[in-house]
C-alpha cells in the first residue's frame, strides 16, 4: 500500500532523510522511532508531498502502486485524505481557531464527495454529539486530539500516519487516545504509520517498528524482537532511555534519610472565582530532597507551583520557607523568589529569542540588584550547567543551541541566583531522549554539590522514579498520597496512584 | 459582563473627550477673546461683550459645568468665526467628509487587503516586491504633497477644487455625477496613503500564519491553494487588520484634514483647517469632540467586531 524507495531529503546542502525504504501493508501498524531532528517528520510529510517547497526529494513515494512525486496537482489533491490521511502533532495548532470542529471534519467529507455524517464519526473517536459545534480552544487536549482522529477517518482512507499523535497529552489522556487509535485501526482494517520519538508508545501500538538516526533507518523489525533485542547501539540508547518503574537499575538515586525541612506548605487552597484549583494541600521539601509533584493536566499541580513561588495570591493557607513565613509583600517575596528559582518545560519558549546566553542569564542578577562582578557569576553559573567552556556559549543566541543546550542555559539562568531550591516545571518532557538523560544527571549532580532541593512537577512517572526521593500525587486538587518513592510507585495506596501507574506505557 | 465593560470603557473614553476638549482651549496662553478678533478694529468693551457672551468671565468650574450640561443637551456652543450654533455648523460638513472618508477607506480596505494577502502568498514574488514597495512609498508621502502631484499629473481630467459645479443642472443624476467627478482627486489621494498602511499589516499579519499547523492539516485534506488560503489562512490573518482599519480611523480623519484642504472639499477637514486659521475656539472645540467621540465609537465597533470573528475572544 505505502512504498518508499530509497527516500532522500535535502533542505539545501542539508540532508536530513538519507535512502529510507519502507512499506506497509494494509492493516500492517509500523512505529517510526528518532529523536529530533532524525528525519522521521520529513519522511511523515512525504508521503502525501506536504514538504515546504524549499525541499528537494529523490527516490520513490509509492501510495497503491502510483508515485506520489509524479502526480499532477489535481489527482495529488485527490489522493490527498481520500487514500492516506494524517494526525498531526499538537492538535491544538492543527486545528483551525476560528472554524468549528464539525466543520473541520465534514469539509474533507465534502470536498472528496465522501457519504457520512459528523456525528457519527465523533462517536467513533467516543466524543459527544454536540461537540461538532465547539470551537478547537472549548476543548480539552484529548478531545482535541479525537476530533484529529475522527478528521483522519472522515473519508475513510486506506492508511493513516500518526505524527507525535500523543506527545503533549498525559499519561491517562495518551493511554486513552492509543487505546482509541488501536481499535479503530484494529476494526476498519486500516495501515498505520506512527512516528513518535517515545519506543514505549510505539510498542503499545505497532507490530513493527523502524527506528531513525541522523535521517537514515538504521533498525527495523518485529517491536517486541527490536526492543528485547536491539541490534544497532542508538535503539539500544533509545530503549535505555525510558525508565523502566521498579527496576533498581534505573534509579538513579538512592533516597536521602529525612532532612531538615526547607519549604512547607500547610492546607494551600487556591480558587479561581468558583473552582477550587488546589484544595488543601500540605506538603514539605527537605534540604537537598527531590520531591515529584505527580498527576493529570487539570490535577492542580502548576497552580500549586505558581502560588509557591507567590505568582498567585493563595485564598488561605501558609507557605513557610526556611522557618519563616513566606510574606505577600513585594519585597519579602522578591528575596524569597531569589532562592526559589523555576525551570520550565519548553526552553525555547522560557529563552528570549533575541538575548544571548550571557543576557539571559544575567537577567536574574540584573532583577535582584546583585553586586558583584556579573560576567564572573554568569560564567560560574553557565559552567555548573555544564556548558564548558563557558566562552563558547556565552555570546550565542537560543537558535544557535541544541534543545538540551537551550535547558541548560535556562537551569543556568537559575543557579546564578545562588538558590536553595528549584522548582523544575516538566524540565525534561520536551527533550530528546538521550538528552533527557544528561539534564537528570544534572539535576542530581546539583543536588550533590550545591544541597539544592527541587520540586519537581511531572505527569512523567518514569522521571519520578529515576530521581525522586519522595513522591506526592495529585487528584483534583488535593494531594491523595504521598511518600518515599518506592512505597508510593510500587505499593500504591490510593486508586488514583494505581490507574496513573497503568496508563503508563511499558517499552 | 464583558460588554459592559465594553461600553463602560468606551463611555468613560467620551467623557475624557469631553473633559479635555474644554481644558485643551483654555490652556492656551493669551486671551482666547484677544487672538480671536487679532487683525480686526475692537475695543476693549468690544471684547469684554465678546467675553461676556462666551461666558469667558465666570470662574473656570462654573463654566465648565454649563459647557458639560450643553453638551450633553448636543449645545456645542456659537461659532466666532460662522456666527451660527457649532453643531449646525459641524453637521452641514458632516456629508461631504463622510462621503469622502466613506468611499476611500472602503476602497482602502478592499484593495489593500487584496494587495496585502496577494503579496504575503507569493511571498517574494515580483507582485510582492513592487507592491511592498510602493506602499512603503506612499505611506511615507505627504498627504498635500501626493495631492497636488495628483493634481498637476491628471491636469484638467479631474476637477480639483469643492465638491460640486455650481452651474450644473439639478436634476439628481447630474448633481450625483458632478459630485462624482469631484470625488475622484480627494478619494484617490486618501486611499494612496490608507491603503499602503493596510496591505503592509495585511501582508505582515498573513506572513505569521503561513506556517500555522492548521495550514498543513488544510493541504493535506487536498484543499486547492486558493481555497487554504481563503477558508484556513485569511480568516485567521485578517483578525488583527479589522482591529486596524477601525482603529486608524482617526487617522483617516486627520489625513482628510489635510486632502480637503488641498482640494477644498467642504468637509470637517477643510473645517477644522478654517476653525484653526481663525481662530474659532469653539469650533474647535466642538470639532476635537465630535471627531475624537468618533473614533472612541469605531473603537467599541471594532472590539464588538472582532468579538463575533474570533471565537476565542468570547461571547459578546
Amino acid at each position: 500500500m505505502l512504498e518508499l524507495n530509497n527516500l532522500t531529503v535535502h533542505y539545501g546542502h542539508k540532508r536530513v532523510v538519507h535512502d529510507v525504504s519502507l512499506s506497509l501493508a494494509p492493516g500492517q501498524t509500523l512505529g517510526l522511532a528518532g529523536e529530533s531532528g532524525s528525519g522521521k517528520s520529513t519522511v511523515a510529510m512525504s508521503v502525501l508531498r506536504l514538504l515546504p517547497r524549499s525541499a528537494r526529494v529523490e527516490g520513490e513515494v509509492l501510495l497503491d502502486g502510483e508515485d506520489v512525486a509524479a502526480m499532477s496537482w489535481g489527482r495529488l489533491r485527490a489522493v490527498r485524505w481520500a487514500s492516506a490521511s494524517i494526525v498531526f502533532q499538537g492538535a491544538m495548532h492543527s486545528l483551525n481557531p476560528v472554524h468549528r470542529v464539525g466543520e473541520q471534519i465534514a469539509e474533507p467529507m465534502r470536498l472528496h464527495g465522501t457519504p457520512g455524517r459528523v456525528t457519527e464519526l465523533l462517536e467513533q473517536v467516543e466524543l459527544p454529539r454536540d461537540k461538532a459545534r465547539a470551537y478547537p480552544h472549548e476543548l480539552s487536549g484529548g478531545q482535541k486530539q479525537r476530533v484529529m482522529i475522527a478528521m483522519a477517518l472522515a473519508c475513510g482512507p486506506r492508511l493513516v500516519v500518526a505524527d507525535e499523535p500523543t506527545t503533549a497529552l498525559d499519561v491517562v489522556v495518551q493511554e486513552q487516545v492509543l487505546a482509541l487509535m488501536t481499535r479503530l485501526v484494529a476494526e476498519q482494517d486500516l495501515g498505520l504509520l506512527m512516528i513518535s520519538h517515545d519506543l514505549s508508545v510505539l510498542a503499545r501500538t505497532c507490530e513493527d517498528i523502524a527506528v531513525m538516526q541522523g535521517g537514515e533507518l538504521v533498525e527495523r523489525g518485529r517491536t517486541r524482537e527490536v526492543i528485547a533485542n536491539p541490534r544497532h547501539p542508538h535503539t539500544a540508547a533509545l530503549t535505555a532511555a525510558f525508565p523502566v518503574i521498579g527496576d533498581p537499575a534505573h534509579r538513579w538515586s538512592d533516597p536521602a534519610p529525612a532532612p531538615e525541612p526547607l519549604l512547607r506548605v500547610r492546607d494551600l487552597v487556591v480558587d479561581y472565582g468558583r473552582t477550587r484549583a488546589v484544595d488543601g494541600v500540605d506538603l514539605t521539601i527537605g534540604r537537598g530532597e527531590i520531591v515529584a509533584l505527580v498527576g493529570q493536566s487539570g490535577s492542580g499541580k502548576t497552580t500549586l507551583a505558581r502560588t509557591i513561588m507567590g505568582l498567585r495570591a493563595p485564598s488561605s493557607g501558609r507557605v513557610i520557607f526556611d522557618g519563616v513565613e513566606v510574606g505577600r509583600g513585594s519585597r519579602a517575596i522578591k528575596a524569597f523568589r531569589r532562592q526559589v528559582q523555576l525551570v520550565l518545560q519548553d526552553p525555547s519558549s522560557a529563552l528570549n529569542p533575541r538575548h544571548t546566553v550571557f543576557d539571559a542569564v544575567a537577567e536574574g542578577l540584573r532583577v535582584h540588584g546583585v553586586p558583584g562582578d556579573h560576567e564572573a557569576l554568569v560564567t560560574a553559573a553557565v559552567e555548573r550547567a555544564e556548558l564548558r567552556p563557558a566562552s563558547l556559549y556565552l555570546d550565542a543566541l537560543p537558535h544557535e543551541l541544541s534543545g538540551g543546550q537551550q535547558q541548560r542555559v535556562v537551569i543556568a539562568g537559575a543557579l546564578v541566583l545562588q538558590p536553595r531550591l528549584l522548582l523544575a516545571d516538566e524540565p525534561v518532557a520536551s527533550l530528546d531522549a538521550s538528552v533527557r538523560g544528561e539534564i537528570v544527571a544534572l539535576l542530581l549532580r546539583l543536588r550533590a554539590e550545591l544541597g539544592l532541593a527541587s520540586l519537581l512537577i511531572t505527569h512523567d512517572l518514569g522521571l519520578a522514579w529515576q530521581i525522586a526521593d519522595r513522591v506526592a500525587v495529585m487528584h483534583q486538587g488535593k494531594i491523595v498520597e504521598q511518600g518515599p518513592v518506592g512505597q508510593v510507585l510500587l505499593t500504591p495506596s490510593h486508586d488514583y496512584t494505581r490507574a496513573l501507574l497503568r496508563a503508563v506505557p511499558q517499552v | 459582563m464583558r460588554l459592559a465593560g465594553r461600553f463602560g470603557g468606551a463611555a468613560l473614553s467620551l467623557l475624557m473627550v469631553a473633559v479635555l476638549g474644554f481644558f485643551l482651549f483654555r490652556v492656551v496662553p493669551g486671551d482666547p477673546v484677544v487672538s480671536m478678533t487679532r487683525g480686526r478694529p475692537v475695543t476693549a468693551e468690544m471684547q469684554a461683550a465678546l467675553r461676556a457672551q462666551f461666558g469667558l468671565d465666570r470662574p473656570l468650574h462654573e463654566q465648565f459645568w454649563t459647557y458639560l450640561t450643553s453638551l450633553l443637551r448636543g449645545d456645542l456652543g456659537t461659532s466666532f468665526t460662522f456666527r451660527r450654533p457649532v453643531a449646525e455648523v459641524i453637521l452641514d460638513r458632516v456629508g461631504p467628509t463622510v462621503l469622502l472618508v466613506g468611499t476611500a477607506t472602503l476602497i482602502a480596505v478592499l484593495l489593500g487587503l487584496w494587495l496585502g494577502v496577494r503579496a504575503a502568498w507569493r511571498r517574494d514574488s515580483a507582485f510582492d516586491r513592487v507592491t511592498t514597495g510602493v506602499s512603503l512609498t506612499l505611506w511615507a508621502v505627504p498627504t498635500f504633497w501626493l495631492g497636488m502631484l495628483l493634481m498637476m499629473v491628471t491636469g484638467d481630467l479631474f476637477p480639483s477644487r469643492g465638491m460640486r459645479d455650481t452651474d450644473t443642472a439639478p436634476d439628481l443624476l447630474s448633481q450625483a455625477l458632478d459630485v462624482g467627478h469631484h470625488l475622484v482627486l480627494p478619494s484617490l489621494t486618501l486611499v494612496a496613503v490608507v491603503c499602503a498602511e493596510y496591505a503592509l499589516v495585511m501582508r505582515s499579519s498573513l506572513l505569521e500564519e503561513m506556517h500555522a499547523p492548521y495550514l498543513t492539516t488544510a493541504r493535506a485534506k487536498g484543499l486547492r491553494d486558493d481555497l487554504v488560503r481563503r477558508r484556513h489562512a485569511v480568516p485567521n490573518a485578517v483578525l488583527p487588520a479589522i482591529t486596524l482599519v477601525f482603529l486608524r480611523f482617526g487617522l483617516v480623519v486627520a489625513g482628510a484634514i489635510t486632502t480637503e484642504t488641498v482640494f477644498s472639499w467642504p468637509g470637517l477637514g477643510l473645517l477644522f483647517h478654517d476653525a484653526l486659521t481663525g481662530p474659532d475656539y469653539f469650533l474647535l472645540q466642538g470639532l476635537l469632540v465630535v471627531t475624537a467621540g468618533a473614533v472612541v465609537v469605531m473603537n467599541l465597533l471594532a472590539d464588538l467586531l472582532h468579538g463575533v470573528l474570533d471565537p476565542r475572544v468570547g461571547v459578546v
